[in-house]
């Protein structure tokens, strides 16, 4: 992550405040600094969604086109990662100054996404071994204020409710050879269903304590953080995926600590976006979104 | 386990812009390139250029007279340094004889060892280039308070802490804002009402810190640190609700000092510390403070 | 000359129903981030472009002058078939460098000598005269920092049609339709130009015109940027009464 300096004071009043479960800026231990949400933003995207959690920034298009399926799963369609660490948000990310950060999240959205029961990936399926969608999910972080992995995993699941699928239909041709006609007309699309795409929740261990969304200057004073991936199902939290970040050790207890945690986060989360998608789509219709963008 | 999150719709988001004020007057803002007025009989000064006999602007700003010396000042920029300043500062390198410090100006800020005040004058009887011993008093990373005492030819500021009530800066939080919202005063260090202490620097780095009670000033010139202090929680709440104000001061655009603060803590009561985090609250404050400011004023 | 189609109808429209000396609608923001000293957003029709400003801080290295940096980066979505890699490709590396020198004719980098400013931009959508947007984000950026200029630097791009009329302001579908396109970035007000570069072929004879129809474009983009400034200014000014600093 983008470097903070901090002294050795500072990080030990960060570390008691952690301890009393009363955060710098109040916060305790399970609390979520404010978001932001808007979906719908990129026009040549087929689903985008911006999200803010405090001062992270990350805009989210998908991109799709029609792919031949992997031959060892051809009733699947695919999704392939990109992240992009934008030099606005730190002259450290210039060039390829981003790339490692960009290829840890890469490699923690595919882990999570690898699941089929965490993303339905025969949705995507057109012609069985022949013809499916592939879906690009693009990340561009635009500001870093700590806890990349849970905003942009927010963002993910997003834009992919914002995503709007044109309807395909098949046409038999001569010799066997189906031909697709994709439908052209932007309000005749399919949606993908979202309810079991998971979400990251990176729990940070401070001292002997652990806590969720971690600023930038938490960040610092950890050694290890957990990723977890939560997925939903029939109103249960399961996990779809884990990791340790941040080149530290923890104990079993901590871990099991973090696991549990993370599930109830991730659980609420989930809740919380979910709801927030619906009265989005609620106040702004489907037919002409009214895009505020950066220009509020 | 309960937890507070919140997501709001950026169709909800509010706009900073509706704290503006209806005033009559509105007062002439420039832009680069402008004319402010012809050269004859002024001096130019910060944020100005002389072209084909016309001094003109070089950023966006107000225009400032005093006496002939015309200049103009962004309201956003980094730090430009006058002598007598009070500044935090974090240090960034240990050099030989000096240290390189961050005070968010366009050059790095010297501190210079013969500038700065240690317990029993150890260092000025050994050997000055032993960079352990410096690093023993200021190591990378630390925080200080200190005072502008010179401005190299190149621009780069000579910072010095020989002052008692100057050094190294314990246990607390730093908050950035940008350097012009905080006003030039003669006090920058407050023992604030609300029960805690800020450092004002006008270099738009503010420090919040528990008071220090009377016996633990002095003495040892402002380097000690005792870290094994476990700062009480009723002193934390005001620290996370200093700093949530001021944050806000800072989002709503207000200037940042001592009446401000205050003001702006007081109205950050009806709210829980972390509630202030929210854009609803923080513009709560900004409207509340504006408008005590403005009858304070009248 | 030797276009496809004909960028201007018999009633004198162009596509996007736009006269030929129209600008697109133009719409900015500064100030739209906190981490950077400066930043601004800028869209023009539906091209939609990030700037962000670094500095001035300490340049790394020994030399005595200034350090103008720039980077220009367009988003995997931005375009219409997905772009594989946001920036090292030619066409960012040439940008970056027009990008420096324009403004490095603006940047009064006498003032800041030992420091760094960097500029970076972020090309959100693209729809045309993508260079030019960029270049007028990043001097709303660069005002955002507080840093100073000679005056704005502006961009305009500019074509002719079959009929030779000159036209205003290419959106992408003039630029791929073929038709020469010319950029200029200028100073306006000093009616200097900082950077020009144009593709396919003018005659001579139009060469002016098209490049003074480029320039009214500037001057006619510089009172846009000026005013969004200005309202800008006294917006965030008034709040706390412009109350004076020293």
């Amino acid at each position: 992550m983008a470097y903070v300096a901090l002294s050795e004071a500072e990080k030990t009043y960060i570390l008691h405040g952690v301890e009393d479960d009363f955060r710098c800026d109040g916060r305790s231990r399970r609390d979520y600094r404010p978001m932001d949400l808007e979906t719908g933003l990129v026009s040549n995207a087929s689903g985008s969604a911006r999200l803010r959690l405090a001062n992270t920034d990350i805009l989210v298009g998908v991109k799709t086109e029609i792919d031949v399926p992997n031959p060892l799963t051809p009733e699947f369609g695919k999704l392939e990662f990109f992240v992009d660490c934008s030099a606005n948000a730190t002259p450290e990310f210039e060039g390829r100054g981003g790339s490692d950060l960009a290829q840890e999240l890469i490699l923690s959205l595919q882990n999570a996404y690898e699941s089929p029961l965490a993303f339905n990936y025969r949705t995507l399926c057109l012609i069985p071994g022949q013809q499916c969608w592939k879906l690009y999910i693009d990340i561009l972080i635009l500001e870093c204020g700590g806890n990349l992995h849970d905003a942009v995993s927010l963002a993910a699941k997003a834009a992919l409710f914002n995503t709007k699928l044109p309807r395909v239909t098949a046409t038999m041709l001569d010799a066997g050879i189906t031909d697709l006609i994709i439908s052209d007309n932007p309000y005749d699309c399919t949606r993908i269903g979202i309810e079991t795409v998971p979400l990251l929740v990176t729990v940070c261990k401070i001292g002997d304590y652990v806590l969720v969304d971690p600023s930038a200057e938490e960040e610092v004073c950890s050694t290890v953080s957990m990723v977890v991936s939560v997925s939903m199902r029939n109103g249960q939290a399961f996990l779809s995926g884990t990791h340790l970040t941040g080149g530290g050790a923890m104990h079993r207890d901590t871990m099991r600590n973090c696991l549990e945690l993370g599930l109830a986060i991730g659980e609420h989360l989930d809740r919380l976006l979910t709801k927030m998608l619906n009265l989005e789509q609620q106040r702004v219709g489907l037919k002409r979104p009214q895009i505020v963008g950066f220009l509020k | 386990m309960s937890t507070n999150a919140a997501i709001d719709l950026a169709l909800d988001r509010v706009d900073w812009r509706d704290l503006a004020a209806q005033t009559e007057e509105q007062p002439r803002v420039y832009t680069p390139g402008e004319v402010l007025m012809p050269e004859a009989g002024f001096m130019r000064g910060h944020g100005t250029f002389v072209e084909d006999e016309n001094i003109k602007s070089s950023v966006a700003g107000v225009i400032q007279k005093v006496n002939k010396l015309i200049s103009v000042r962004p309201l956003k920029s980094r730090y430009v340094g006058e002598i007598g300043d009070v500044v935090v500062a974090r240090v960034s390198e240990v050099q030989q004889k000096r240290w390189r410090v961050d005070t968010n100006s366009r050059l790095d800020s010297i501190l210079l060892l013969s500038s700065v005040n240690l317990p029993g004058g150890e260092l000025r009887r050994r050997s000055a280039e032993d960079e352990q011993m410096m690093r023993r008093y200021l190591d990378e990373g630390d925080l200080i308070s200190a005072e502008v005492q010179n401005i190299f030819e190149e621009g780069s500021l000579s910072l010095y802490t020989r002052s008692l009530k100057y050094g190294k800066l314990s246990q607390g939080i730093l908050v950035k804002v940008f350097p012009a919202l905080v006003k030039r005063r003669k006090m920058h260090f407050h023992n604030l009402p609300c029960g805690a202490s800020v450092i004002l620097g006008n270099n738009g780095y503010i420090w919040i810190s528990p008071t220090k009670g009377q016996e633990e000033e002095g003495g040892e010139g402002g380097f000690a640190q005792n870290l094994n202090e476990h700062v009480p929680r009723a002193d934390r709440e005001v620290i996370a609700r200093l700093r949530n104000s001021i944050l806000a001061l800072a989002k709503c655009k207000l200037m940042i000092y001592d009446t401000s603060i205050q003001y702006a803590y007081e109205e950050s009561l009806r709210y829980e510390a972390h509630e202030l985090l929210q854009q609803n609250a923080i513009y709560d404050i900004g409207q509340q403070t504006q408008g005590r400011l403005r009858d304070a004023d009248e | 000359m030797s276009g496809k189609y004909d960028l201007l109808s018999e009633q004198g429209l162009r596509l996007d129903g736009r006269r030929p000396h129209e600008l697109r609608r133009i719409k900015c923001k500064l100030g739209v981030f906190e981490q950077p000293d400066g930043s601004a957003y800028m869209e023009q029709g539906n091209t939609k472009v990030l700037a962000a400003v670094y500095g001035p801080h300490q340049a790394k290295g020994n030399q005595t002058e200034s350090v103008i940096n720039c980077q220009y980066s367009q988003a995997t979505f931005s375009t219409a078939e997905r772009k594989n890699r946001p920036r090292g490709d030619r066409k960012s590396l040439e940008f970056k460098l027009y990008l420096q020198q324009a403004l490095s004719a603006a940047i009064k980098s006498e003032l800041y000598p030992r420091s760094q400013i960097d500029i970076y931009v972020e090309v959100l959508q693209d729809d045309g005269a993508n260079y030019a947007v960029a270049l007028n984000a990043a001097t709303l950026a660069l005002i955002d920092a507080g840093i100073c200029l000679n005056e704005f630097i502006v961009a305009c791009t500019a074509s002719l049609s079959k009929s030779n009329i000159p036209l205003t302001d290419i959106s992408q579908f003039e630029e791929v339709s073929g038709g020469p396109k010319l950029t200029v970035a200028a100073l306006p007000t000093a009616e200097k130009i900082a950077f020009l570069e144009m593709s396919e072929r003018f005659h001579i004879d139009h060469l002016e015109t098209v490049i003074e129809t480029a320039m009214a474009g500037c001057r006619e983009i510089r009172d846009i940027l000026e005013a969004a400034v200005k309202e800008h200014l006294l917006h965030m000014g008034s709040a706390s009464d412009f109350a004076k600093v020293g």
